[in-house]
């Protein structure tokens, strides 16, 4: 990261990609979406050319996917099984896929392996929640922050040990401690144990602690594309789903190397989404609107969006809005 | 200080001589009883006994681990039942449970990880896994250890200091009781003194982090990574170190993989785990001046025999 289109990314939008009564994405308009999209952004004529950009067959490729608010808004498995689908084609064995979350509940409550292709991995870091088995014990990042006795996260084992690259695929939503869950979020709390203890009362060390831990290597050189699902997203009380009420339909697909870029948009999203709404910005830090987060102007955390500007600082990509260019396609 | 590690506990037994069977059935041979049942009992075949009179030992608590789950906090830490800083108040006291079901296991592997003399009554669901944590304990072999301290801590005897030594324990800060500073430690503490204002040992937890940030991490001879609610006892002699785990919640809630940092390069290890007899350590490294190593699983507790 950032990868070679800094302050570039493709958004692709197509009023046919969801069914927003029933939550299902169109499998072949998400397809076209994907082939459009990569293709859009490297520059090649024919998709199998534009992944081939980003990975070779002797590689081991993770697909990250975001669950946390599954199984009704997650990284669709449309999309997931579509990026699958165009590995083998560039040559990559599909035992050498391996689509992966932090947590075994939420990743079966998704269901890929119905649609992936055969022989493509499932896997999850914590079999059973707060498990440090997954975790490679050498790669941590440390800190305390109110004191805790664990003051160290470490990275999931499978990308120590496993994965020579990763592809994103996080979820366009809102996020009560950091503003917005986006590439970031999904790179750096997805990626690392005991991460959940940067909260505590209103309080939240996101800012900071998502791009130190996105900026920790392999993480940082082995994500290389990163791919939001803005099919369906979450504008209130996220990363979780359970109020259908928060839930909203973009039906975009973005495309970029840069994660700054994109959460970037991202904050724009959400922010556009919960002015329309008639919600208060997630940059509002006043007391005042802490609370059940049932309510649109209330939240249980003062929220950090911040965090992405912050990232940017450490190399991860371009904030700068005069700067970032955005490919608009519509199917 | 040689630390010479005690007899395993003894079960308390209050009921009549009748009740002998479920007490044999469960695999015990030998128990304490009140004096005034003691002949009684001694007419029993299959069983020893003692006379224990609780009232005068002094009662604890039952260990366990309150979860708080509803409180509105994403780092919410459980509450621990512990008494290890009663040992160490009281390193020849008598000491006596009251317990239910597998907290009696639990209460077992605290005194005997503390050395700490104990009788421990449990009711008839408590019996066997009393019984079976006696048996276990009583396969660990037994060393001449020296309890390991970074701090020495000037107990003044009162409530305050009571309980910010049990924070202390709560969070693996090892420390040794001591009448004055001593230079040998790495970090003394006086509760009452500038740099350990009285006031603010009222809130024994805001105390207890002022401690470890004054020792420092780095700097701690032990460190638990992977659950709040272990705690861990170390003890060292040439070259030989022992890490005793003991998991508070219980079997009941098992942890999947624990990690521990020692301070000090110990190559070899063997393991003694409750209920998970053979189990390898994982991920064992000497780096650095310390030694890590992963606990697959941890049920109850677990010795970790370290050497050179």
């Amino acid at each position: 990261m950032p990868g070679p289109y800094p302050g570039q990314m493709v958004r692709v939008h197509s009023e046919r990609s969801i069914n927003e009564k029933t939550g299902d994405a169109d499998r072949a308009v998400a397809k076209e979406m994907m082939a459009r999209g990569i293709t859009a952004l490297t520059g090649d004529a024919r998709p199998q050319d534009a992944w081939a950009r980003f990975v070779t067959p002797q590689d081991v490729v993770g697909i990250k996917v975001n669950c946390s608010g599954a199984p009704k808004i997650c990284s669709s498995p449309a999309i997931v099984a579509g990026i699958a689908e165009n590995l083998i084609a560039v040559g990559v064995p599909a035992k050498q896929i391996y689509v992966y979350e932090r947590f075994d509940n939420q990743l079966q409550s998704v269901g890929y392996q119905k649609v992936l292709p055969a022989g493509v991995n499932v896997v999850a870091a914590e079999s059973s929640r707060g498990s440090v088995l997954g975790y490679d014990p050498k790669t941590y990042v440390e800190t305390s922050f109110f004191g805790e006795e664990d003051t160290r996260s470490n990275l999931v084992r499978l990308v120590a040990d496993t994965l020579t690259k990763i592809i994103n695929v996080p979820v366009t939503k809102e996020h009560q401690a950091a503003g917005v869950t986006g590439c970031l979020k999904n790179i750096a709390y997805g990626h690392f144990s005991n991460v959940d203890r940067s909260h505590r009362f209103e309080q939240t060390n996101t800012y900071s602690f998502i791009g130190t831990l996105a900026a920790t290597e392999p993480v940082k050189s082995r994500v290389v594309l990163s791919v939001m699902d803005g099919l369906h997203g979450v504008w209130q009380a996220g990363p979780f789903s359970e109020n259908p009420e928060f839930r909203f339909y973009p039906k975009q697909i973005w495309f970029g190397t840069d994660p700054i870029t994109m959460d970037h948009k991202l904050i724009e999203l959400i922010e556009a989404k919960r002015k329309a709404e008639g919600a208060v910005s997630i940059f509002e830090r006043s007391r005042d609107h802490l609370g059940n987060n049932r309510d649109k102007n209330k939240n249980r955390y003062i929220r950090e969006p911040g965090h992405v500007e912050f990232a940017s600082k450490l190399g991860l990509g371009v904030f700068d809005l005069a700067k970032i260019k955005v490919k608009e396609i519509e199917l | 200080m040689l630390f010479l590690l005690a007899a395993v506990p003894t079960l308390f037994w209050g009921g009549a001589p009748d009740t002998a069977p479920s007490v044999r059935d469960a695999g015990f041979q030998h128990i304490a009883v009140p004096a005034a049942k003691l002949d009684a009992w001694k007419a029993v075949t299959g069983l020893t006994v003692e006379a224990a009179d609780p009232a005068k030992a002094l009662k604890l608590e039952a260990p366990t681990v309150e979860y708080r789950a509803d409180q509105a906090s994403a780092s919410r830490a459980p509450w621990l039942t512990s008494n290890g800083w009663q040992f160490i108040r009281q390193p020849q006291g008598q000491f006596y449970y009251e317990t239910k079901g597998v907290g009696s296991g639990i209460a077992a592997a605290e005194a005997f990880s503390w050395g700490a003399k104990a009788w421990i009554s449990t009711d008839a669901a408590g019996l066997k896994p009393l019984a079976q944590m006696l048996e276990f304990l009583r396969g660990v072999s037994a060393q001449d250890l020296t309890p390991v301290a970074d701090i020495g801590f000037i107990d003044d005897g009162t409530d305050v200091t009571g309980e910010v030594m049990n924070l202390m324990l709560r969070h693996n800060l090892l420390f040794k009781v001591v009448k004055a500073p001593d230079s040998k430690m790495k970090l003394n503490v006086r509760i009452g003194t500038k740099d350990y204002p009285a006031d603010q040992a009222q809130d024994p937890g805001a105390m207890t982090q002022i401690i470890r940030g004054n020792l420092t991490d780095e700097k701690r001879s032990l460190r638990v990574y992977g659950s709040p609610v272990v705690i861990a006892r170390l003890t060292e002699s040439g070259g030989k170190a022992r890490v005793q785990l003991l998991n508070y919640s219980g079997a009941s809630r098992k942890i999947d993989g624990l990690r521990v940092r020692v301070l000090g390069a110990f190559p070899k290890h063997q393991t003694s785990i409750m209920g998970s007899p053979g189990a390898e350590l994982l991920d064992y490294t000497v780096d650095g001046g310390a030694t890590e190593f992963t606990l697959p699983e941890l049920k109850t507790f677990a010795v970790i025999d370290l050497s050179r």
